[in-house]
C-alpha cells in the first residue's frame, strides 16, 4: 500500500528515517548475517571497534540530554516565577511610593515584599534530583539567612559551573551560579528586595522610590540571565535530534560492516517498530504501517 | 531522481548481485579445475570470468550516483535489504578472490618450472640413458 | 644465477619469503629462452664415473629421461609446497585460536572499552550519583580483566606453539636417521631396479621431512644429501646429523645444529617453521601492540585522574596499576582504586563539580604516545590479527589446491609428449594471465565504495 506523496510532503524525511530503521531491522532478523571473527572481514572488524564505542556512548549522551533538559527547564521555570514575584514587588513598591499610604499600609506592603523575598530565596535554593540548581558546583545550600549580612542572607555556593557531555566533542553548560543571578553586585535581587522592605518600613517616599527602581532593575537582570537557560534548552533539543540521526547512521554502518546477531536484531526490530509507529502516528493520526517504497527525493 | 531512474537503478543492483554470486561460483569451479589439471575447464571458466567481471565494472559505475548529487535524505532508490545482500556477496567474492590470487601465484610457478624444463629439453642437449638416471642432478637456467 | 637445481629454490620457506621468491620466479619466466643458456651449462654430475654400461646416445631426446626428470621436478615442488602448506596450517590453526580473543564475545577489549567509555559519559551527567561512580569503577575492572584475558590467551597460544618445537625436532631426527639408512640401502640396490622400493621409501621419508621443515635436496652418488635452508647438513650419504633444541633467555625454544649453533632463523618452512614463527614472531608482535596499549592507556588515564580531585577532597590517585613492566602490562593491568569516592570527578576542588570527568573521557578519544587513540590502536591490532589469520588460512587452502594439482600431474602421464606438453603449458600461462586480470578487476570492485545511495559506503 502506498502513501500519497502529496499528503505529508514536509514530514517525509522523518518517516523515511524510521522506515529505513524498520526495514533494516526486519532484514537483519531474517538473514541473521554476522561477521563472527576478525578473519571473516578484518577491515570490518576493525571498524566495528569504533562503532561499538560510539554506539554505547550515544545511548549515554541521549540520557544526559534528558537529564540536562530537566535541569535547564527547571531552572528556567524557577526564574520565571522569580520574575513574576519581582513584578509583584515592584507593584508593591510603586504603591508604597505614591504618598497615599499610612504607616499601617506601608507595614502591610513591607510584609508583602518580605514574603516575596522569602519565596525568592526559597526558589534560589531549589534542588532537582538531589542537586541545587543555583549553588555553582558546591553542594551547600545556596542562600541561608545571616543577620550579619546587609541583605540578611549569605551565599554559600561558589561561582563555578558544570558541563555535561552530550556528544563526542560536545558538552553543554547547564547552570549559572546563584551569585550571578540572585546576588550580583550591581543587580542584587535579594539585596534589592531586602532594601525595599526596609524602605517601606521606613516610610520615606524617596527611599521607597529608589528601592523600587533597584528591584525593577534586578527584575530585568533576571530576565537576561534566563536567556542562558533558554539557549541551553535549544542547544540540547537540537543535540537530541542529532543523536537520533546519528544512531540510525551508526546502526546502518554496523549492519553494513558485519550484520547483526539474532538477539540484537530482535531487540532492534521491536524498537524500530515502536519508533516507526510513533513517527507514523506523529505524522497522521491513522496510517497503515506500510513499508514505504522510495518516493522521489530532492536531487 | 525520477521514479524511472529509481526503478532502473534497482534492476541494475539486482543484476549486480546476481553477477557477484555467479562470479563467486565460477571462481570455486576454476580452482577445482586447476587442482585437477582440467585445462579446458580452466580456459572456459576464465573466459566467463572475464565477461562477468567486465560487466560488474560497468554496472558499478552506473549504480553509484554522482557525488555531486548527494542528498541528505537517506536512500534515494536503494533498498536496504539489497544493500546488505550486495555487501555480503561482495565480501564473499573478495575472500574467494584472495584464495584465487594465491593459487594462481603458486600454480604459475609450477607451470613456469615445468615450462622451463620442457623448453630446455627441446633437443638442446643430450643426456645419458640407463639406470640411476633419476639420481643425477641437472640444471638449466630459468 | 644458479640453475634449476633443487638447492636454488630452498629458502622459500616462510610465507613472506615464498611470496618474494614467487614474484622473482614469475619474473624469470620470461628468461626461459634467454640467450646465454647453452648446452654446456646443463650438468649431469658424475657421468664420467659410470661404468661402461652407460651409453651416451648421440642426438635426440629420450622420453624416459625427460619423464624421470619431470617426475623429479614434480617431486621437488611437492616437497616445497608441502613445506609451505604445513607452515601455513600450523600458523592458521594457532591464529584461529588466538583470534577468538579479539572477537565480540562480551569479554573482549572492544566491548569493555565501550562500556568504560559509556560509564564515563554517564558520570558526566550524574556526577554526584553514587551508582554512576560505582559504574565507572566496575567498568574499569572489566576493562582490566579483558586485557588480562586477551594477554593470557596470546601467551598460552605462544606456549603451545613453543612446546611443539622439541617434539617436532625429535620427529625430524627420526626421519633423517631413517633417510640416512635408506641412502645406505640404496647403494646396495641392483642398478637395473632403478632404485626400486627403497627409492620410494626414500621419497616418502623426504616428503615427510619436508612437511616438518624446509629442506634442500641434492642428488649425489651417495644418495640424497639433505640440508636445511641455510645449508646445515641433515643427511649426507648414510650419515644423519641431529638437530637439538635449547630454551633461550625468554623461555622460547631455539633450534641448534649438531655443533650447537643456533639455526632457528633458518627454519622457515614446515610444521617447525610454522611453530617457530608463531612463537617467536607473530604472537610477540601482537603482545607488543597489546602491552603498549595497556601501558600507555593506564598512564594517560592515571594522569587525567591526577588532574582532578576526588569526592574525599584528595588529588586523584592512580586508577590503574600493574603496567610498570611493558613486557606484561596487559596481563597485569588492574584497578588500583578501592572506592568510587576516589574517582577524580571535580576539577575545581568543589564537592559538586564535574569538570575533571571531561578529562577522564578525553583519554579515550585522544592520541596516546603511539599516535592513535585507544580505540584506533586496538582496532589496528584486531585488523592485524584478523589479517594474519585470514592470510594463513587462504594460503593453506590455495597451496592445498596446488598440491592436489602437482600430485595429479605426478600420477598422471606415463609417456610425455614434449610438444603437446609445451603447448599445454603455454595455454596454462595464457589462461593464468587472463585470470590475474580478473583478480585485479575484482580487487578494484572491492576497493571502490559502491555508493548505492544509502549514504554509507561499503
Amino acid at each position: 500500500m502506498r502513501i500519497d506523496p502529496n499528503m505529508v510532503p514536509s514530514l517525509l524525511e522523518e518517516l523515511q528515517q524510521s522506515q529505513v530503521s524498520l526495514n533494516t531491522a526486519l532484514q537483519q532478523v531474517s538473514t541473521g548475517l554476522s561477521v563472527n571473527e576478525p578473519s571473516d572481514n578484518p577491515t570490518a572488524a576493525a571498524s566495528m571497534v569504533q562503532n561499538t564505542i560510539e554506539t554505547g556512548d550515544l545511548d549515554e549522551y541521549t540520557q544526559n540530554v534528558s537529564t540536562a533538559l530537566l535541569t535547564v527547564q527547571s531552572a528556567s521555570s524557577v526564574l520565571s516565577s522569580v520574575v513574576t514575584s519581582l513584578t509583584s514587588a515592584v507593584s508593591a513598591g510603586t504603591e508604597g511610593a505614591n504618598g497615599t499610604n499610612n504607616a499601617s499600609d506601608l507595614q502591610s506592603l513591607a510584609n508583602q515584599v518580605q514574603g516575596i523575598l522569602t519565596s525568592v530565596v526559597s526558589a534560589a535554593n531549589t534542588s532537582v534530583s538531589g542537586s541545587y540548581l543555583f549553588s555553582g558546583t558546591s553542594t551547600n545550600t545556596p542562600y541561608t539567612s545571616d543577620p550579619a549580612s546587609p541583605t540578611g542572607y549569605t551565599y554559600n555556593g561558589n561561582n563555578d559551573t558544570n558541563s555535561v557531555a552530550v556528544g563526542d566533542q560536545t558538552s553543554v553548560q547547564i547552570n549559572l551560579p546563584g551569585s550571578q543571578i540572585f546576588s550580583d553586585a550591581n543587580n542584587n535581587v535579594i539585596g534589592s528586595l531586602s532594601s525595599l522592605v526596609t524602605a517601606l518600613q521606613g516610610g520615606d517616599t524617596a527611599n521607597i522610590e529608589s528601592a523600587t527602581t533597584a528591584v525593577d532593575s534586578a527584575l530585568n537582570f533576571v530576565g537576561q540571565q534566563q536567556v542562558f537557560y533558554g539557549n541551553a534548552e535549544t542547544q540540547l533539543n537540537s543535540q537530541e535530534t542529532f543523536l537520533q540521526q546519528d544512531k540510525v547512521t551508526l546502526s546502518a554502518q554496523a549492519t553494513n560492516l558485519i550484520g547483526v546477531n539474532e538477539s540484537t536484531a530482535a531487540t532492534e526490530l521491536s524498537q524500530a517498530e515502536t519508533d516507526n509507529s510513533a513517527a507514523l502516528a506523529a505524522v497522521a493520526k491513522v496510517l497503515p504501517n506500510s513499508l514505504l517504497n522510495y518516493l522521489s527525493s530532492p536531487s | 531522481m525520477t521514479a524511472i531512474a529509481v526503478q532502473d537503478r534497482k534492476a541494475k543492483a539486482a543484476e549486480y548481485l546476481e553477477l557477484l554470486r555467479s562470479l563467486a561460483s565460477e571462481m570455486e569451479k576454476v580452482m577445482q579445475a586447476i587442482a585437477h589439471n582440467a585445462l579446458l575447464d580452466l580456459e572456459e571458466s576464465v573466459a566467463s570470468q572475464q565477461i562477468m567481471s567486465a560487466r560488474l565494472l560497468v554496472l558499478a559505475d552506473e549504480i553509484s550516483p554522482s557525488l555531486k548529487s548527494n542528498s541528505a535524505v537517506s536512500p534515494a532508490g536503494a533498498d536496504a535489504d539489497m544493500v546488505q545482500q550486495v555487501q555480503a556477496a561482495g565480501d564473499a567474492l573478495q575472500k574467494l578472490n584472495r584464495r584465487y590470487a594465491a593459487l594462481l601465484q603458486h600454480s604459475s610457478r609450477s607451470v613456469a618450472l615445468m615450462s622451463s624444463l620442457f623448453s630446455s629439453y627441446k633437443g638442446q642437449f643430450k643426456e645419458a640413458s640407463g639406470p640411476r638416471l633419476k639420481h643425477q642432478t641437472w640444471s638449466c637456467q630459468m | 644465477m644458479g640453475g634449476l637445481n633443487t638447492a636454488l629454490l630452498i629458502g622459500i620457506g616462510g610465507l613472506d619469503a615464498a611470496q618474494g621468491a614467487l614474484d622473482a620466479t614469475s619474473n624469470n619466466i620470461a628468461n626461459v629462452n634467454t640467450p646465454g643458456y647453452t648446452r654446456e651449462e646443463a650438468q649431469l654430475s658424475e657421468l664420467p664415473e659410470y661404468d661402461s654400461a652407460n651409453q651416451i646416445t648421440g642426438g635426440g631426446v629420450t622420453l624416459d629421461g625427460l619423464q624421470s626428470i619431470r617426475d623429479e621436478l614434480l617431486n621437488m615442488q611437492i616437497n616445497q609446497q608441502t613445506s609451505l602448506q604445513n607452515a601455513a596450517d600450523t600458523e592458521s590453526s594457532s591464529l584461529q585460536q588466538v583470534q577468538t580473543y579479539f572477537s565480540s564475545t562480551g569479554t573482549d577489549i572492544a566491548t569493555a572499552l565501550s562500556a568504560f567509555s559509556s560509564s564515563l559519559v554517564e558520570l558526566s551527567g550524574n556526577s554526584n550519583n553514587s551508582a554512576a561512580q560505582q559504574g565507572v569503577l566496575a567498568a574499569g575492572h572489566n576493562l582490566a580483566a579483558a586485557f588480562n584475558t586477551t594477554a593470557n590467551g596470546l601467551t598460552s597460544a605462544q606456549t603451545a606453539a613453543n612446546e611443539q618445537v622439541p617434539d617436532t625436532v625429535s620427529q625430524i631426527n627420526a626421519l633423517t636417521q631413517q633417510i640416512a639408512q635408506l641412502n645406505g640401502q640404496l647403494a646396495q640396490v641392483p642398478a637395473a631396479d632403478n632404485g626400486g622400493t627403497t627409492q620410494d621409501q626414500l621419497d616418502q621419508a623426504v616428503q615427510q621431512l619436508a612437511g616438518l621443515t624446509n629442506i634442500s635436496v641434492t642428488q649425489t652418488n651417495n644418495g640424497e644429501t639433505i640440508t636445511t635452508g641455510s645449508g646445515t647438513p641433515l643427511v649426507i650419504g648414510n650419515q644423519s646429523f641431529n638437530l637439538q633444541t635449547a630454551a633461550g633467555p625468554g623461555g622460547l625454544e631455539e633450534v641448534l645444529d649438531s655443533n650447537g649453533n643456533n639455526i632457528t632463523s633458518a627454519i622457515t618452512g614446515g610444521t617447525l617453521g610454522g611453530s617457530l614463527s608463531i612463537a617467536n614472531q607473530v604472537i610477540p608482535g601482537f603482545l607488543t601492540q597489546l602491552n603498549t596499549l595497556a601501558s600507555q592507556f593506564a598512564t594517560a588515564f592515571n594522569a587525567a585522574q591526577a588532574a582532578g580531585t576526588d569526592s574525599n577532597g584528595n588529588q586523584g590517585a592512580a586508577f590503574f596499576s600493574g603496567t610498570g613492566n611493558l613486557s606484561n602490562a596487559a596481563a597485569n593491568i588492574s584497578v588500583a582504586l578501592t572506592s568510587p569516592s576516589q574517582i577524580a570527578i571535580s576539577s575545581d576542588g568543589s564537592a559538586g563539580g564535574n569538570g575533571n570527568v571531561a578529562n577522564l573521557s578525553a583519554v579515550l578519544t585522544s592520541a596516546l604516545p603511539s599516535g592513535q587513540s585507544p580505540a584506533n590502536a586496538y582496532a589496528g591490532l584486531v585488523f592485524n590479527v584478523g589479517t594474519a589469520a585470514s592470510n594463513a588460512s587462504t594460503q593453506s587452502t590455495a597451496i592445498g589446491d596446488n598440491l592436489t594439482q602437482l600430485n595429479n600431474l605426478q600420477g598422471s602421464v606415463s609417456a610425455v609428449n614434449i610438444d603437446e606438453e609445451t603447448a599445454n603449458l603455454l595455454r596454462y600461462q595464457t589462461a593464468y594471465e587472463a585470470a590475474s586480470r580478473v583478480v585485479s578487476t575484482v580487487q578494484v570492485l572491492g576497493n571502490a565504495a559502491l555508493n548505492m545511495g544509502s549514504g554509507t559506503s561499503f
